[in-house]
């Protein structure tokens, strides 16, 4: 399984950015980070001591439409949790986070966004580290699919989630909690307690300890945990930016 | 400084990597955050540990006793007091100076009178897009608050450190937050140690190379704005501020070594064709 791969800072004008292309679901996103801005009348008042979030979703080709706004209010009130928004700076401030689709099958007008929404919020993650905007903790989020036969699809392809009886996406912390949660589709708890497994599994690898071995081989066939991934980008491009220091003699 | 420690939000920092505890308090830099674990036993103080808030490289200080983050070099300026910073007047009011010091971020005020020497009748008349290179004075507290600049030191008042003030005449360059950091530590350190300091070489040999033609000044602001000033050039005077400034960027955007720095320097001069 080709994991994804994503740059750190491709734009230079914003405050931090990020690229981000998952190859199984065919996605490509592009995000940025501009923190702390003002905003723009006084958005700020009811809570005064911390920074605003703002996520906008712009889709390929088609201008946004429900679904983005949908969407942009699952990413929204997750980021917001992970944000330290009262930080030196950046109270009644606004951090502006822009994703652009760039590349893959576009979402049609009106269709889900549960498949793009891993990679929308990996983008966000990865530009708002690129920003150095201060965050409790980062996470990894991962999107399954489960067809008829009860089959679990990682990150499934456009064709194989149009297929999917149910599509979970589900987002950790990187201390392992749940931090989002989003199905749709019919399916049981029994679907969703293997489903969960097989995504803690996915994004933290060596995490889950559990008896069978069912979960033990998932973590061979995925390969590197998403959270090792996201760690990794942020490392190279560190040892990037401090080569001077780090390298010097 | 062998195996650099690289955190992401929510790590904690291991003990070992902070400087040895001796009597002085352990002083926490930016990115970095204390957090109490209360421990399941009552009778048992909380436990703390150091949780880092943004990305970068653990840099600790064991003369200080201080630890801190060096975070991304592309970030947006956070002022903090006692930073120096290149402001540009927005508007003025009658008491003060409204000062540009980040784009998209509110005004930083400059009082119309904290300029060396500056009285009810003699202050200086700056206009809508002048230049100053100020101290950060304050954040400011609660609601509303505004940072305040100053190009004097209001204990003594003297243009404290020297070269506060308007800037006249010169170019301003954009680098990013980090390399004026960099540019910093490197002019403040003496020439033969810049490289040791900072990874820098570019003033030390602009500054040997440009000396026939008159030499340049330089204010760098840690909110990413380097001003460069020709002034004694004569006719080079222009060319030799924007080979300058071309060195700066290209050094910042690259990542250039201390090798290729040079190497640099001695393209951009001979393609703007100034005699070295």
């Amino acid at each position: 399984m080709v994991g994804p791969t994503a740059t750190l800072t491709p734009l230079s004008r914003a405050d931090g950015s990020a690229s981000y292309r998952c190859p199984s679901t065919g996605s490509n996103i592009l995000g940025s980070v501009n923190a702390p801005v003002e905003l723009p009348a006084r958005r700020d008042a009811l809570r005064p001591e911390d920074a605003t979030v703002e996520v906008f979703v712009k889709p390929g080709t088609a201008p946004g439409g429900v679904g983005e706004r949908y969407i942009e209010n699952v990413i929204k009130n997750m980021l917001a949790k992970l944000i330290l928004g009262r930080e030196k700076g950046y109270a009644r401030r606004g951090v502006v986070i822009t994703l652009a689709t760039i590349g893959g099958e576009s979402v049609g007008r009106g269709d889900s966004y549960l498949t793009l929404l891993p990679a929308l919020i990996h983008t966000a993650l990865l530009a708002l580290l690129s920003a150095a905007v201060p965050l409790s903790m980062t996470f990894s989020a991962t999107v399954l699919a489960v067809n008829a036969s009860g089959e679990i699809t990682r990150e499934p392809s456009e064709k194989e989630a149009a297929a999917a009886t149910s599509l979970h996406a589900l987002a950790f912390s990187s201390k392992g909690h749940l931090l989002l949660n989003e199905s749709q589709g019919a399916f049981d708890f029994d679907t969703w307690e293997k489903v969960h497994a097989r995504a803690l599994a996915i994004c933290h690898g060596t995490l889950t300890r559990t008896s069978d071995g069912d979960v033990a081989m998932a973590e061979d066939v995925d390969g590197q945990p998403l959270e090792g991934t996201v760690r990794e980008t942020v490392e190279d491009k560190l040892h990037q930016d401090y080569a001077w220091k780090t390298d010097a003699p | 400084m062998s195996s650099p420690l690289i955190l992401l939000p929510g790590d904690e920092v291991p003990s070992e990597y902070l400087p040895s505890t001796n009597s002085a308090p352990l002083r926490l830099g930016a990115g970095l955050r204390l957090l109490t674990q209360p421990s399941s036993n009552p009778s048992k103080p909380p436990s703390h540990v150091i949780a880092a808030t943004q990305p970068g490289i653990l840099s600790t200080d064991n003369r200080k006793n201080a630890a801190s983050i060096l975070s991304t070099p592309n970030r947006r300026y956070i002022p903090t007091p006692n930073d120096l910073v290149i402001a540009q007047i927005h508007h003025s009011s009658p008491d003060y100076f409204h000062c540009m010091v980040t784009p998209q971020a509110p005004h930083a005020l400059l009082g119309q009178l904290s300029f060396e020497g500056a009285t009810k009748k003699t202050r200086p008349m700056l206009k809508q897009g002048d230049l100053v290179y100020a101290r950060v004075l304050s954040m400011g507290l609660g609601a509303g608050a505004e940072v305040e600049l100053t190009c004097v030191n209001p204990a003594t008042g003297r243009a404290e450190p020297g070269g506060l003030g308007p800037l006249t005449g010169g170019m301003v360059f954009d680098v990013s937050i980090g390399m004026a950091a960099r540019l910093m530590r490197a002019s403040s350190s003496s020439p033969e140690q810049q490289e040791a300091v900072a990874g820098l070489v570019v003033l030390e040999e602009l500054g040997k190379k440009l000396e026939k033609t008159g030499g340049f000044e330089i204010a760098i602001g840690r909110n990413g704005k380097v001003w460069v000033d020709c002034a004694n050039g004569g006719e080079t005077a222009v060319k030799s501020t924007v080979a300058i400034g071309r060195c700066l960027s290209t050094i910042d955007e690259h990542d250039l070594n201390p090798t290729d720095q040079r190497k640099l320097v001695t393209r951009i001069l001979r393609e703007m064709k100034i005699e070295s």
